[in-house]
């Protein structure tokens, strides 16, 4: 057998194991924060995690729609609770996702016991968006919706970081922007510190 | 008869050929390692990737919000499935399916010179066309909510593999000093 013959018969062998190589490329998604990470992080003092689980109601829904000119896709929405020593809850998290036409970005928001925006961090992005969400963050600019509570209008987190941005990373700030909104909504409608 | 023998040709043209193949064959191993990390390689892996989660049923939906609460392993808790919506899939077809077809075309390049009955010779180049459309096909099934068509996304990638490799084996063998040309239709 000669070595061609031997090479080429490596690279066949080789190639069988990759069959499904050729199929279904997904954009790849990018974790920057793991959620349970975040959780962990942005709940300090918490000693025990709830995941709340709510199921929207056509009144919320309503409610939703006028806040925000926006329909969750997915009916059901996930609050992440920290508690502190008896039973104090001292952190509830959420992760908004928006989508893009170069694949979904997420954020995870965290909401202090007085109902305004403890943390927000840019929790996923994708193998295209990373570097334009880097840039777009990287000004500062997720500080900026610290404090925000339902009703406020994200974009002035925007304006923190005017003239420091253009192009595909103001893009992306202004979709972060957009998804807090969101959030914000999300939160100040469907969550109740008792459930339901 | 084929348009030109790559048996016969030029080396430097033997040597295009085998060396397209064997970096083609390089990237689809990585292609199979970003197959297996964010999508997977069963059907119910890929449906999951590619079936959208069931949208809001305001018909059935009741007119009040209601929760349930459960403590929660931050330890045990599972990180989020990958998936495509529509206008990721937009995204990843309209570059895909004009690669697909690159290579196909470029397959078909080096199969007229394979000197292969005509037969099989249309048969190999139809399928190195169709699989790479069906890949995409199943996908936006699956997006339409036919979960069911993983099955043809994955037996697409099964396709188009197999080409590669028959194409691959076929063109070892003609650039191989020594061998008698096989007789063709």
């Amino acid at each position: 057998m000669t070595v061609l013959q031997r090479l080429g018969g490596a690279a066949a062998l080789a190639l069988t194991v990759a069959p499904l190589g050729a199929a279904a490329h997904p954009s790849p998604k990018v974790v920057l924060v793991k959620h349970a990470d975040f959780i962990r992080q942005t709940t300090a003092g918490a000693q025990q995690y709830f995941v709340r689980t709510v199921t929207i109601g056509k009144q919320d829904l309503a409610a939703i729609r006028q806040s925000t000119n926006y329909t969750p896709d997915d009916p059901d929405v996930q609050f992440f609770l920290g508690q502190g020593g008896g039973g104090k809850t001292v952190g509830v998290a959420l992760f908004q996702q928006i989508n893009t036409p170069h694949g979904p970005l997420e954020i995870g928001l965290t909401f202090g016991p007085d109902g305004a925006v403890a943390s927000a961090v840019v929790t996923t992005a994708t193998v295209e968006t990373k570097p334009w969400v880097l840039e777009a963050t990287g000004t500062g600019l997720m500080k900026h919706f610290v404090g925000m509570r339902q009703g406020d209008d994200t974009r002035k987190a925007l304006q923190g970081v005017e003239g420091q941005l253009s192009g595909m990373p103001q893009y992306m700030a202004e979709l972060i922007a957009t998804a807090v909104g969101r959030g914000l909504v999300l939160y100040g409608t469907l969550y109740k510190e008792s459930t339901s | 008869m084929g348009l030109y023998s790559l048996r016969h040709t030029n080396r430097s043209v033997k040597l295009g050929a085998i060396l397209f193949l064997l970096v083609l064959g390089y990237a689809y191993l990585f292609a199979f390692l970003m197959v297996k990390t964010w999508s997977g390689l069963t059907p119910a892996k890929v449906q999951a990737t590619y079936v959208p989660a069931p949208g809001m049923d305001e018909m059935h939906m009741a007119t009040q919000s209601h929760s349930t609460t459960q403590t929660l392993d931050l330890g045990q808790m599972p990180e989020m499935q990958h998936t495509v919506d529509t206008n990721t899939l937009i995204q990843d077809s309209h570059i895909h399916i004009m690669i697909y077809s690159i290579v196909a075309a470029l397959l078909t390049l080096i199969i007229l010179g394979l000197e292969w009955p005509a037969w099989w010779r249309d048969t190999v180049i139809v399928v190195a066309f169709g699989t790479g459309a069906l890949d995409f096909a199943g996908q936006w099934l699956m997006n339409f909510g036919l979960g069911g068509f993983a099955w043809l996304t994955i037996v697409s990638g099964w396709g188009m593999s197999l080409v590669y490799l028959i194409v691959l084996y076929s063109t070892v063998r003609a650039v191989l000093p020594g061998r008698s040309p096989r007789s063709v239709s």
